[in-house]
């Protein structure tokens, strides 16, 4: 058990709830992958193959968010920001099926409950609040920030929220009150979203500032030049 | 375009070969949530009563198992080497099937000529 292990593992959400959202996760990643077609031109395949390959190694690189629990990267929101929602959670669920393909990470019976939570809920929650957040606030490599490490936050609060329903649904608290269990994994989370905000956000930028044509979130518009005062601040 | 991709390989590649190895071996958000209630040494469950009790044995396992090599004894080497064979194979199967699936799609008219 001294193992990585980053996923839902087998059993703990029963048989039909599992395969309730393995069709639920055809659908959305099947859909996804019809929109995804539209938007994709043969210039941004190798950058969502190595955006797709980040996502793989940042999910390996737990952080310590309070004495003795780690988080790791999810990756919704930074695909989300990169490439849009339809790619990006076409991205997240092709990491998450190598890893429970071969890594034995995330069981294969809970595929569709991992997919649906980090590659579908997460990635189109990050998705939406960048959208709205980049209308507050203004183009710059700031606000950009802002609005991802927001996006960030939320995306990975979604994605346990989406755990806490599928528990509800088909798991057995053991050791402790569902109620008690719900808040625990909300607790953690918003601590695991800072962290996986943090990251986001400097990777984002630091695409942003060299190539801001391929921050999908800016919808092609270059970053305005930061106001003198906030040049000041930094 | 290929210097950004080339150096967000490297940077990829020294991610899970190396700095991984010095990532946090505590349990993440949602294992340590179904984790409580039980005790632990060295991350074996030793007593009490959690709901990760019920979680079975992975379906597969396979080579790459954990995060490891299976047939390498040393843990070190196969965490690195695991990491790195991981990004590759991404990069690659994810690549393939995105390449796949613009097949046909010519690239947006742009001015851009440095991609």
């Amino acid at each position: 058990m001294d193992d990585l292990a980053l996923h839902i593992p087998t059993d703990v959400i029963d048989g039909p709830t599992s395969l309730g959202f393995a069709l639920l996760a055809v659908l959305g990643v099947g859909w996804c992958t019809v929109a995804a077609r539209r938007g994709l031109d043969e210039r941004l395949v190798p950058l969502a193959g190595l955006a797709t390959a980040f996502i793989f190694a940042a999910q390996m690189l737990n952080f310590p968010i309070a004495a003795g629990v780690s988080g790791h990267l999810l990756g919704g929101a930074l695909a989300a920001a990169l490439l849009g929602p339809w790619l990006g959670a076409l991205c997240v669920t092709v990491v998450i099926a190598i890893q429970a393909l071969l890594f034995a990470d995330g069981a294969v019976t809970a595929l569709g409950l991992n997919v649906v939570n980090m590659a579908l809920i997460a990635t189109f929650t990050a998705s939406g609040v960048l959208a709205l957040a980049l209308k507050v606030l203004p183009r710059t490599r700031w606000g950009l920030g802002a609005a991802v490490f927001a996006a960030a936050i939320v995306s990975v609060v979604a994605a346990s929220a989406g755990f806490v329903l599928q528990f509800w649904l088909g798991g057995e608290a053991v050791g402790q009150s569902l109620g008690a269990m719900t808040a625990a994994i909300l607790g953690t989370h918003v601590l695991v979203g800072i962290g996986e905000a943090v990251i986001t956000a400097g990777a984002v930028t630091a695409v942003a500032v060299a190539r801001p044509d391929l921050v999908h979130a800016l919808r092609g518009t270059p970053l305005a030049r930061p106001a003198t005062t906030l040049k000041d601040a930094a | 375009m290929k210097k950004l991709l080339i150096a967000g390989t490297v940077v990829t590649l020294v991610l899970a070969g190396f700095v991984s190895l010095f990532a946090s071996a505590s349990p993440d958000g949602l294992e340590s949530v179904l984790l409580t209630g039980c005790e632990t040494t060295d991350g074996e469950i030793t007593g009490g009563s959690c709901v990760l009790q019920a979680a079975g044995e992975h379906e597969i396992g396979g080579v790459f198992a954990d995060y490891g090599i299976a047939f390498l004894d040393n843990e070190i080497l196969g965490a690195s080497l695991a990491g790195v064979l991981g990004v590759l194979l991404t990069l690659g199967v994810a690549t393939g099937l995105f390449r796949l699936l613009a097949r046909g799609k010519q690239p947006a008219p742009t001015d851009d000529a440095r991609a």
